[in-house]
Protein backbone atom coordinates (compact mmCIF):
# COMPACT_ATOMS: atom_id res chain seq x y z
CA UNK A 1 0.00 0.00 0.00
CA UNK A 2 2.82 2.47 1.44
CA UNK A 3 4.48 1.15 -2.07
CA UNK A 4 1.44 2.33 -4.04
CA UNK A 5 1.16 5.54 -2.54
CA UNK A 6 5.08 6.43 -3.43
CA UNK A 7 4.47 5.15 -6.71
CA UNK A 8 1.82 7.80 -6.71
CA UNK A 9 3.63 10.16 -5.60
CA UNK A 10 6.38 10.25 -7.68
CA UNK A 11 4.29 10.03 -10.92
CA UNK A 12 2.41 13.43 -9.82
CA UNK A 13 5.42 15.31 -9.41
CA UNK A 14 6.81 13.75 -12.35
CA UNK A 15 3.38 15.34 -13.89
CA UNK A 16 3.32 18.17 -12.64
CA UNK A 17 7.17 19.05 -13.51
CA UNK A 18 6.18 18.29 -17.58
CA UNK A 19 3.28 20.05 -17.20
CA UNK A 20 5.30 22.78 -15.69
CA UNK A 21 8.41 22.56 -18.44
CA UNK A 22 5.92 23.22 -21.01
CA UNK A 23 4.57 26.25 -19.87
CA UNK A 24 6.84 29.29 -20.78
CA UNK A 25 6.44 32.13 -19.64
CA UNK A 26 6.06 34.63 -22.83
CA UNK A 27 7.59 38.25 -21.48
CA UNK A 28 7.03 40.72 -24.27
CA UNK A 29 9.77 43.04 -24.22
CA UNK A 30 8.96 46.12 -25.54
CA UNK A 31 11.09 48.48 -23.52
CA UNK A 32 13.87 48.61 -25.70
CA UNK A 33 17.88 48.90 -24.04
CA UNK A 34 20.36 51.79 -24.89
CA UNK A 35 22.52 49.38 -27.24
CA UNK A 36 19.36 48.52 -29.13
CA UNK A 37 18.75 52.30 -29.87
CA UNK A 38 22.14 52.95 -30.40
CA UNK A 39 22.10 49.86 -33.24
CA UNK A 40 18.73 50.99 -34.49
CA UNK A 41 20.14 54.75 -34.68
CA UNK A 42 23.63 53.76 -36.19
CA UNK A 43 21.59 51.50 -38.85
CA UNK A 44 19.57 54.67 -39.82
CA UNK A 45 22.74 56.73 -40.01
CA UNK A 46 24.39 53.93 -42.35
CA UNK A 47 21.25 54.13 -44.32
CA UNK A 48 20.72 57.56 -44.51
CA UNK A 49 24.82 57.80 -46.18
CA UNK A 50 24.23 55.21 -48.25
CA UNK A 51 21.27 57.37 -49.66
CA UNK A 52 23.03 60.27 -49.86
CA UNK A 53 25.86 58.31 -51.77
CA UNK A 54 23.25 57.22 -54.25
CA UNK A 55 22.09 60.61 -54.72
CA UNK A 56 25.37 62.27 -55.27
CA UNK A 57 26.48 59.32 -57.27
CA UNK A 58 23.43 59.70 -59.55
CA UNK A 59 23.98 63.46 -59.93
CA UNK A 60 27.54 63.15 -61.22
CA UNK A 61 26.53 60.25 -63.31
CA UNK A 62 23.87 62.17 -64.88
CA UNK A 63 26.13 65.24 -65.09
CA UNK A 64 29.30 63.35 -66.90
CA UNK A 65 27.03 61.28 -68.69
CA UNK A 66 24.47 63.13 -69.84
CA UNK A 67 24.33 62.00 -73.07
CA UNK A 68 24.08 58.05 -72.33
CA UNK A 69 20.11 57.87 -71.23
CA UNK A 70 17.66 55.12 -71.33
CA UNK A 71 20.17 52.68 -68.83
CA UNK A 72 19.16 49.20 -68.44
CA UNK A 73 21.27 46.89 -66.33
CA UNK A 74 21.11 43.46 -67.62
CA UNK A 75 22.46 40.52 -66.00
CA UNK A 76 24.29 38.35 -68.29
CA UNK A 77 26.01 34.63 -68.58
CA UNK A 78 26.62 31.52 -70.84
CA UNK A 79 29.36 29.66 -72.31
CA UNK A 80 32.53 30.27 -74.45
CA UNK A 81 34.42 28.61 -76.23
CA UNK A 82 38.29 29.34 -77.20
CA UNK A 83 40.98 28.41 -79.35
CA UNK A 84 44.56 29.33 -79.37
CA UNK A 85 46.96 29.37 -82.36
CA UNK A 86 50.88 29.07 -81.47
CA UNK A 87 53.68 30.00 -83.14
CA UNK A 88 56.20 30.03 -81.33
CA UNK A 89 58.64 31.22 -83.91
CA UNK A 90 61.93 30.20 -82.38
CA UNK A 91 61.62 30.55 -78.84
CA UNK A 92 63.74 28.44 -76.75
CA UNK A 93 63.79 27.24 -73.46
CA UNK A 94 65.42 23.89 -71.78
CA UNK A 95 61.99 22.58 -71.37
CA UNK A 96 60.55 20.41 -74.39
CA UNK A 97 56.89 18.77 -74.67
CA UNK A 98 55.41 16.57 -77.03
CA UNK A 99 52.76 18.61 -78.67
CA UNK A 100 49.13 17.17 -78.58
CA UNK A 101 47.47 18.72 -81.03
CA UNK A 102 43.88 20.01 -79.82
CA UNK A 103 42.55 21.94 -83.16
CA UNK A 104 39.35 22.81 -81.14
CA UNK A 105 37.22 25.24 -79.64
CA UNK A 106 36.70 24.25 -75.89
CA UNK A 107 33.69 25.23 -73.87
CA UNK A 108 34.01 27.70 -70.65
CA UNK A 109 31.47 29.95 -68.94
CA UNK A 110 31.27 33.46 -67.89
CA UNK A 111 28.85 36.03 -66.08
CA UNK A 112 28.41 39.22 -65.36
CA UNK A 113 26.85 42.27 -66.32
CA UNK A 114 25.65 44.57 -68.93
CA UNK A 115 24.66 48.55 -68.91
CA UNK A 116 22.33 49.03 -72.31
CA UNK A 117 21.06 52.37 -73.78
CA UNK A 118 21.18 55.21 -75.92
CA UNK A 119 24.14 57.78 -76.87
CA UNK A 120 22.60 60.88 -77.33
CA UNK A 121 18.83 59.29 -78.06
CA UNK A 122 20.12 57.74 -80.76
CA UNK A 123 22.84 55.29 -80.74
CA UNK A 124 22.40 52.41 -78.71
CA UNK A 125 25.22 50.67 -76.78
CA UNK A 126 26.22 48.51 -74.48
CA UNK A 127 29.07 48.28 -71.72
CA UNK A 128 29.66 44.66 -70.63
CA UNK A 129 31.97 43.41 -67.28
CA UNK A 130 32.10 39.81 -66.93
CA UNK A 131 34.43 37.06 -65.35
CA UNK A 132 35.51 34.32 -67.68
CA UNK A 133 36.69 31.15 -67.42
CA UNK A 134 38.52 30.26 -70.23
CA UNK A 135 39.50 26.51 -71.09
CA UNK A 136 41.45 26.75 -74.52
CA UNK A 137 42.16 24.14 -77.46
CA UNK A 138 45.54 24.58 -79.09
CA UNK A 139 47.08 25.22 -82.47
CA UNK A 140 50.35 24.64 -82.39
CA UNK A 141 50.96 26.24 -86.29
CA UNK A 142 54.61 25.15 -86.06
CA UNK A 143 56.49 22.53 -84.02
CA UNK A 144 60.26 20.85 -84.40
CA UNK A 145 61.83 17.91 -83.88
CA UNK A 146 63.98 16.63 -80.86
CA UNK A 147 66.50 14.19 -82.97
CA UNK A 148 67.02 10.66 -82.32
CA UNK A 149 63.41 11.02 -80.45
CA UNK A 150 60.72 10.82 -82.21
CA UNK A 151 57.32 12.70 -82.63
CA UNK A 152 56.91 16.82 -82.46
CA UNK A 153 57.78 18.86 -79.70
CA UNK A 154 57.71 22.48 -78.35
CA UNK A 155 59.38 24.62 -75.69
CA UNK A 156 56.68 26.69 -75.37
CA UNK A 157 53.63 25.14 -73.39
CA UNK A 158 49.69 27.10 -74.59
CA UNK A 159 48.03 27.01 -71.11
CA UNK A 160 45.08 25.15 -71.13
CA UNK A 161 42.84 27.29 -68.40
CA UNK A 162 42.72 30.97 -67.48
CA UNK A 163 40.44 33.40 -65.89
CA UNK A 164 39.67 36.49 -66.59
CA UNK A 165 38.02 40.17 -66.61
CA UNK A 166 36.73 41.56 -69.26
CA UNK A 167 35.56 44.69 -69.98
CA UNK A 168 33.66 45.31 -73.00
CA UNK A 169 32.57 48.19 -75.44
CA UNK A 170 29.69 47.34 -77.71
CA UNK A 171 27.91 49.70 -80.40
CA UNK A 172 24.68 48.15 -81.14
CA UNK A 173 22.55 48.53 -84.73
CA UNK A 174 19.01 47.18 -85.11
CA UNK A 175 18.42 44.69 -87.78
CA UNK A 176 14.98 45.44 -89.50
CA UNK A 177 13.74 42.44 -90.42
CA UNK A 178 10.76 41.49 -88.69
CA UNK A 179 7.90 43.20 -86.30
CA UNK A 180 10.96 45.53 -84.28
CA UNK A 181 8.07 46.70 -81.59
CA UNK A 182 8.23 42.63 -81.05
CA UNK A 183 11.26 40.62 -81.96
CA UNK A 184 14.99 42.79 -82.46
CA UNK A 185 17.91 41.82 -83.98
CA UNK A 186 21.03 43.83 -83.45
CA UNK A 187 24.24 43.76 -84.59
CA UNK A 188 26.96 44.69 -82.51
CA UNK A 189 30.78 45.64 -82.67
CA UNK A 190 33.13 46.83 -80.10
CA UNK A 191 36.21 46.64 -78.32
CA UNK A 192 37.05 44.02 -75.77
CA UNK A 193 39.54 44.21 -72.97
CA UNK A 194 40.55 41.07 -70.96
CA UNK A 195 42.51 40.92 -67.78
CA UNK A 196 44.09 37.76 -66.60
CA UNK A 197 43.48 37.09 -62.87
CA UNK A 198 44.37 33.36 -62.57
CA UNK A 199 48.05 32.82 -62.34
CA UNK A 200 50.43 31.54 -65.05
CA UNK A 201 51.46 27.59 -64.88
CA UNK A 202 54.56 26.48 -63.44
CA UNK A 203 55.14 25.96 -67.37
CA UNK A 204 54.90 29.64 -68.28
CA UNK A 205 56.38 30.99 -64.66
CA UNK A 206 59.74 30.20 -66.18
CA UNK A 207 59.68 33.15 -68.49
CA UNK A 208 56.10 34.69 -67.72
CA UNK A 209 55.01 34.05 -71.73
CA UNK A 210 51.71 35.46 -70.94
CA UNK A 211 50.82 39.38 -71.11
CA UNK A 212 48.37 40.47 -68.25
CA UNK A 213 46.57 42.23 -70.51
CA UNK A 214 44.75 41.71 -74.32
CA UNK A 215 42.56 43.27 -76.77
CA UNK A 216 40.48 41.63 -78.86
CA UNK A 217 37.99 42.72 -81.42
CA UNK A 218 34.05 41.83 -80.70
CA UNK A 219 31.22 41.03 -83.43
CA UNK A 220 27.93 39.49 -82.90
CA UNK A 221 24.52 39.34 -83.30
CA UNK A 222 21.66 39.80 -80.52
CA UNK A 223 18.03 38.66 -80.30
CA UNK A 224 15.97 40.54 -78.08
CA UNK A 225 12.34 38.82 -76.95
CA UNK A 226 9.76 41.23 -76.62
CA UNK A 227 11.91 42.72 -74.06
CA UNK A 228 11.76 39.55 -71.75
CA UNK A 229 15.65 38.51 -72.62
CA UNK A 230 17.85 38.79 -75.07
CA UNK A 231 20.31 35.40 -76.79
CA UNK A 232 23.45 36.51 -78.26
CA UNK A 233 26.21 34.99 -79.65
CA UNK A 234 29.45 36.57 -80.23
CA UNK A 235 32.85 36.15 -81.89
CA UNK A 236 36.04 37.62 -79.96
CA UNK A 237 38.82 38.03 -82.29
CA UNK A 238 42.67 38.86 -80.90
CA UNK A 239 44.11 42.16 -82.04
CA UNK A 240 47.51 41.03 -81.02
CA UNK A 241 49.48 38.25 -79.38
CA UNK A 242 48.73 37.12 -75.83
CA UNK A 243 51.95 35.91 -75.27
CA UNK A 244 55.64 38.07 -75.53
CA UNK A 245 57.64 38.18 -78.44
CA UNK A 246 58.73 36.26 -79.91
CA UNK A 247 55.86 33.44 -79.59
CA UNK A 248 52.70 34.68 -81.54
CA UNK A 249 49.38 33.43 -79.80
CA UNK A 250 46.37 34.27 -80.90
CA UNK A 251 43.50 33.77 -78.52
CA UNK A 252 39.76 33.87 -80.01
CA UNK A 253 36.50 32.95 -78.68
CA UNK A 254 32.61 32.47 -79.61
CA UNK A 255 30.29 33.51 -76.43
CA UNK A 256 26.75 31.77 -76.32
CA UNK A 257 24.81 33.29 -74.23
CA UNK A 258 21.71 35.38 -72.36
CA UNK A 259 20.74 38.60 -71.00
CA UNK A 260 17.99 39.56 -68.60
CA UNK A 261 17.23 42.59 -67.48
CA UNK A 262 18.10 42.77 -63.43
CA UNK A 263 14.94 44.54 -62.79
CA UNK A 264 12.65 41.68 -63.90
CA UNK A 265 14.74 39.67 -61.28
CA UNK A 266 15.28 41.78 -58.53
CA UNK B 1 44.87 74.01 -57.07
CA UNK B 2 46.55 73.51 -59.89
CA UNK B 3 49.93 72.78 -57.63
CA UNK B 4 48.34 69.88 -55.83
CA UNK B 5 47.22 68.69 -58.99
CA UNK B 6 50.90 68.50 -60.65
CA UNK B 7 52.20 67.12 -57.52
CA UNK B 8 49.85 64.23 -57.93
CA UNK B 9 50.64 63.22 -61.52
CA UNK B 10 54.05 63.54 -60.36
CA UNK B 11 52.99 61.08 -57.67
CA UNK B 12 51.24 59.14 -59.64
CA UNK B 13 53.80 58.80 -62.37
CA UNK B 14 56.48 58.36 -59.47
CA UNK B 15 54.12 55.08 -58.76
CA UNK B 16 53.73 53.68 -61.85
CA UNK B 17 57.22 53.58 -62.73
CA UNK B 18 58.26 52.04 -59.22
CA UNK B 19 55.50 49.25 -60.45
CA UNK B 20 57.28 48.58 -63.25
CA UNK B 21 60.38 48.79 -62.76
CA UNK B 22 59.24 46.33 -59.46
CA UNK B 23 57.65 44.27 -61.85
CA UNK B 24 60.04 43.90 -64.69
CA UNK B 25 62.57 41.84 -61.85
CA UNK B 26 60.71 38.88 -61.17
CA UNK B 27 62.96 36.05 -60.78
CA UNK B 28 62.30 33.15 -62.42
CA UNK B 29 65.36 30.78 -61.81
CA UNK B 30 63.01 29.74 -58.58
CA UNK B 31 60.72 28.51 -61.12
CA UNK B 32 63.00 26.84 -63.58
CA UNK B 33 64.21 24.87 -60.92
CA UNK B 34 60.87 24.17 -59.19
CA UNK B 35 60.11 22.76 -63.15
CA UNK B 36 62.64 21.12 -63.53
CA UNK B 37 62.46 19.04 -60.53
CA UNK B 38 58.93 18.56 -61.07
CA UNK B 39 59.95 16.70 -64.39
CA UNK B 40 62.57 14.51 -63.45
CA UNK B 41 61.00 13.45 -60.18
CA UNK B 42 59.23 10.28 -59.24
CA UNK B 43 60.67 8.84 -62.13
CA UNK B 44 62.88 6.01 -63.77
CA UNK B 45 65.04 7.35 -66.72
CA UNK B 46 66.13 4.72 -69.63
CA UNK B 47 68.95 5.33 -71.54
CA UNK B 48 67.83 5.54 -75.39
CA UNK B 49 71.07 7.13 -77.08
CA UNK B 50 74.24 8.22 -76.41
CA UNK B 51 75.68 10.54 -79.36
CA UNK B 52 79.22 11.48 -78.89
CA UNK B 53 79.96 14.05 -81.77
CA UNK B 54 78.91 11.95 -85.09
CA UNK B 55 79.28 8.89 -83.30
CA UNK B 56 75.64 7.55 -81.99
CA UNK B 57 74.86 4.43 -79.50
CA UNK B 58 71.09 3.11 -79.70
CA UNK B 59 69.98 1.20 -76.53
CA UNK B 60 66.57 1.20 -77.76
CA UNK B 61 64.82 -2.11 -77.26
CA UNK B 62 68.35 -3.77 -74.67
CA UNK B 63 68.64 -3.95 -71.29
CA UNK B 64 70.58 -0.27 -71.02
CA UNK B 65 71.92 1.97 -68.17
CA UNK B 66 68.48 3.78 -65.79
CA UNK B 67 69.03 5.91 -63.01
CA UNK B 68 65.70 6.86 -60.67
CA UNK B 69 64.98 10.34 -59.42
CA UNK B 70 62.72 9.76 -56.46
CA UNK B 71 60.70 12.67 -55.09
CA UNK B 72 62.51 13.11 -51.93
CA UNK B 73 65.79 13.62 -53.27
CA UNK B 74 67.27 10.51 -53.28
CA UNK B 75 68.24 8.76 -56.72
CA UNK B 76 69.73 5.20 -57.79
CA UNK B 77 71.02 3.93 -61.02
CA UNK B 78 71.30 0.37 -62.95
CA UNK B 79 75.12 0.59 -62.05
CA UNK B 80 74.39 -0.07 -57.99
CA UNK B 81 74.82 3.57 -57.25
CA UNK B 82 72.65 5.54 -54.83
CA UNK B 83 72.48 8.50 -52.89
CA UNK B 84 71.17 11.83 -53.70
CA UNK B 85 70.49 14.37 -56.41
CA UNK B 86 69.51 18.80 -56.49
CA UNK B 87 69.15 20.31 -59.37
CA UNK B 88 70.97 23.69 -59.72
CA UNK B 89 71.47 26.67 -61.85
CA UNK B 90 75.17 27.44 -62.44
CA UNK B 91 76.25 29.94 -65.03
CA UNK B 92 72.97 29.92 -66.82
CA UNK B 93 73.18 26.31 -67.05
CA UNK B 94 70.56 23.78 -65.40
CA UNK B 95 72.18 20.64 -63.57
CA UNK B 96 72.07 17.89 -62.01
CA UNK B 97 74.29 17.46 -59.14
CA UNK B 98 74.31 13.98 -57.82
CA UNK B 99 76.08 12.11 -54.53
CA UNK B 100 76.44 8.77 -54.38
CA UNK B 101 77.85 5.27 -52.89
CA UNK B 102 78.98 2.45 -54.90
CA UNK B 103 78.08 -0.69 -53.37
CA UNK B 104 81.65 -0.98 -51.57
CA UNK B 105 80.32 2.76 -50.33
CA UNK B 106 82.72 4.85 -52.39
CA UNK B 107 81.68 8.44 -52.63
CA UNK B 108 81.19 9.47 -56.16
CA UNK B 109 79.82 12.56 -57.11
CA UNK B 110 78.91 13.77 -60.52
CA UNK B 111 77.36 16.43 -62.45
CA UNK B 112 75.01 16.38 -65.66
CA UNK B 113 73.85 19.51 -67.43
CA UNK B 114 70.52 19.35 -68.49
CA UNK B 115 69.67 20.65 -72.32
CA UNK B 116 66.43 19.92 -72.29
CA UNK B 117 63.76 18.48 -70.48
CA UNK B 118 59.97 17.41 -70.79
CA UNK B 119 57.65 15.22 -68.83
CA UNK B 120 58.80 12.10 -70.73
CA UNK B 121 62.40 13.33 -72.92
CA UNK B 122 65.69 14.16 -71.11
CA UNK B 123 68.63 15.25 -72.91
CA UNK B 124 71.94 15.55 -70.69
CA UNK B 125 75.67 15.91 -71.20
CA UNK B 126 78.81 16.04 -69.76
CA UNK B 127 82.19 16.62 -70.96
CA UNK B 128 84.88 14.36 -70.07
CA UNK B 129 88.25 15.97 -68.75
CA UNK B 130 90.29 17.28 -71.91
CA UNK B 131 87.25 16.01 -74.54
CA UNK B 132 86.09 19.28 -76.61
CA UNK B 133 83.05 17.54 -77.70
CA UNK B 134 80.10 16.92 -75.13
CA UNK B 135 78.57 13.71 -74.92
CA UNK B 136 74.57 13.82 -75.22
CA UNK B 137 72.65 11.41 -73.12
CA UNK B 138 68.94 10.96 -74.30
CA UNK B 139 66.51 9.48 -72.04
CA UNK B 140 62.78 8.33 -71.78
CA UNK B 141 60.24 7.18 -69.21
CA UNK B 142 59.24 4.49 -71.27
CA UNK B 143 55.22 4.90 -70.21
Amino acid sequence: MNCRTFLLCIFSICLVTGLNAQITPVVKDTVLTQRQKDRLFLKQAGKDRIEKFKKEFNKTWNKVFIDFTDNNVMLMAGMNFTKQNVRANGYTSPFIYAVEQKNVYKPGFFAGFRVDGKYKENYPYAVAFTLNKYASGTNYKETKSVKPFDGNFSNFKAAEQSFSFNMTALYKKIIPISDTAKYKFYVVAGPSLDIRLSKQGIDNQVNYNYRKMFLRAQLGVEFENKDFYTLFFHYKQGIHSVTKSPIQTGFNNFDLGMLIKASDLF
Amino acid sequence: MKKYLNLTIIFLFALLSITNLISCSKDSSGAEIKLTQQMLSGKTWFLDYSITGTSEKNYLGQASYFIKFSKNDSTSDSDGLTGTYKVEKINNKLQINVKAKTSSTNLVEYIYNIESIGTSNLILYYSLNGATIPTKLYFSTKN
